[in-house]
């Protein structure tokens, strides 16, 4: 009896034995959420982001949030590690391709400075690339507002960071560049492509209770919206004759070598009782489709035991300048409705949008988070972007998202 | 009287007995002790390294895990998780290696010069492993 305990224990000894210094080592870990959305309704659909396919209205769906991550870390050596996150999640285009965030190799050159090369996640706001990591903030999502409509998810590049030790306090420095390839859906099945070389950085500043963060980001998109169709009929003479001066709005209705620039600097304070968000963000492009416009948020949360109660303000606010599209000289239904689809492609694309929410997270298991939050959206008459507006409304809207869920990790 | 000061003292000490853990390392760790702050550090992954600049290999313990980070941080062991759910799925840093049991966590701090275990005070064998730090 004696000697089979001293063989489990030796058994068991072998099998746990590490090596500090050099040992490789790999890992497989991994967080989900099960989540339940709807609407209170029926021509105003809502999306987590817009690289969503699936909207929720009153029909409710499991869509918006339910997702599962898989991470594999591996650790080569002590200044080199690997690792792989796939999200499988409602994106647009390439299940597979799109939903793979990074795959990188990373050197700690030292115990400060760090490279990483591969496909790396898009990193310049608070939630870095925990987004899709539900488990980590207190929300049922990231403040829509600010958060649904940054479709770059990743890059495949390098990134480069330094820390900086202030005896308490942590000061983190890392620039960034590389090639993003996102899709975000279109009309009907269709998918738009954005490919454009991505650079940028970021400061961060740790102290106590508090993370400050500042962001910068540049891109140049490198392809186009699918428009060569309607750029033909605009080109084509008849219709000049018809709707003089029509020709001159094609360059308004492309995407391709326009430039963005996004800015971002929030603020966290979490005491344990206490929590607070904010964060707030401009972004300037010279392109119609996502006009220039400033989002930001606040939240504050309370803990109590293992339930955390929070509200959330949001506001997102675009400055679009209106295009002048021409109108037909005789009264033509088709060329009256050309005009209109023109208008309404390049002059439709407007964010006009504020919430405020309630809501409620409780940890009743130390890896399992139960969260329930109703919000209240006002959009104004030009501000559905986010949404799938099956309207074409003319004039402002008002809707309810309620949700339940559950966050995992393991 | 006698008795029911006896008896406070017997529930005192055996408070005690659970309530302190201690921070271990390895003999041949040339740190003599550690402080609350150096601890923190490495079991919350701001720094892979020791104080001496030796490669740190953190460990953690199944069922005192919760008490050891209350005590190191002041935060609940779900504010612990949630924390190293932003930093692991963020790719900066890989929380401690978690180990079945205290015996586990013995052994491993025998044989790696740079490992950090915490343990139970009446668990320990100072001819075995170095008591670095005793959190109360």
């Amino acid at each position: 009896m004696k000697n089979n305990y001293i063989c489990l224990f030796f058994l068991l000894l072998n099998s746990i034995v590490v090596n500090a210094d050099d040992d490789m080592r790999w890992s497989v870990k991994g967080f989900g959420t099960f989540g339940f959305a709807g609407t209170d309704s029926d021509d105003l659909g809502f999306y987590r982001s817009i690289t969503q396919t699936q909207d929720v209205t009153n029909s409710w769906g499991i869509s918006t949030d339910s997702r599962l991550g898989l991470q594999v870390d591996l650790k080569i050596n002590n200044s080199l590690h690997a690792a792989v996150q796939w999200v499988a999640r409602d994106h647009a285009g390439d299940f597979f391709e799109q939903n793979l965030d990074w795959a990188f190799l990373r050197w700690d050159i030292n115990d400060r400075t760090n490279i990483r090369v591969g496909r790396i996640g898009a990193d310049v706001f608070l939630l870095s690339d925990y987004r899709n990591v539900g488990y980590a903030y207190p929300w049922m999502r990231p403040p829509h507002e600010f958060y649904s409509h940054l479709a770059v998810n990743h890059a495949d590049g390098f990134d480069f960071s330094h820390k900086i030790y202030f005896d308490d306090d942590l000061l983190t420095l890392k620039v960034f560049a590389g090639y993003s390839f996102n899709q975000v859906p279109s009309i009907g099945s269709e998918t738009i492509d954005l490919e454009s070389p991505v650079v940028g950085g970021i400061l961060k500043f740790e102290s106590g209770n508090w993370t400050t963060r500042a962001g910068f980001a540049y891109l140049r998109l490198l392809t186009d919206v699918p428009n060569e169709q309607l750029v033909n009929i605009l080109n084509s003479p008849l219709i000049n004759t018809g709707i003089p001066g029509i020709k001159q709005v094609i360059p308004d209705l492309s995407l391709k070598n326009t430039n963005v620039h996004y800015y971002s600097f929030g603020s966290i304070f979490d005491n344990g009782s206490w929590l607070a968000y904010a964060e707030a963000s401009y972004l300037n492009s010279e392109t119609n489709y996502f006009p220039d416009s400033v989002s930001g948020y606040l939240s504050i949360g309370k803990r109590i035991s293992n339930v955390t109660l929070y509200s959330l303000f949001g506001i997102n606010h675009s400055f679009q300048k209106d295009v002048y599209v021409p109108s037909p000289i005789f009264p033509s239904p088709q060329l009256q409705e050309l005009s209109q689809i023109v208008n309404r492609i390049i002059n439709n694309n407007g964010i006009d949008e504020k919430s405020v929410s309630l809501g409620l997270r409780w940890d009743f298991h130390p890896k399992i988070a139960f969260k329930t939050q109703w919000t209240h959206y006002w959009l104004g008459s030009n501000g559905t972007q986010f949404w799938q507006d099956n309207s074409l409304r003319e004039k402002s809207a008002q809707t309810n998202v309620w949700s339940l869920g559950i966050d995992f990790i393991f | 009287m006698m008795k029911s000061l006896i008896l406070i003292l017997l529930l005192f000490s055996s408070f005690r007995l659970q309530a302190d853990i201690a921070v271990i390392g390895n003999l041949k760790n040339e740190l003599s002790s550690m402080t609350k702050k150096e601890v923190k550090n490495i079991f919350m992954g701001r720094t892979r390294l020791l104080p001496n600049g030796s490669f740190a290999l953190p460990l953690d313990h199944p069922e005192l895990r919760a008490s050891f980070y209350q005590s190191l941080t002041n935060r609940s062991i779900e504010l612990i998780n949630a924390y190293w759910a932003r930093v692991m799925f963020s790719g900066q840093a890989s929380p401690p290696l978690k180990l079945p049991n205290s015996q586990a966590i013995i052994n491993v701090v025998k044989e790696n010069k740079g490992a950090l275990g915490y343990i139970n005070t009446n668990d320990i064998d100072e001819n075995v492993v170095k008591i670095l730090l005793i959190l109360k």
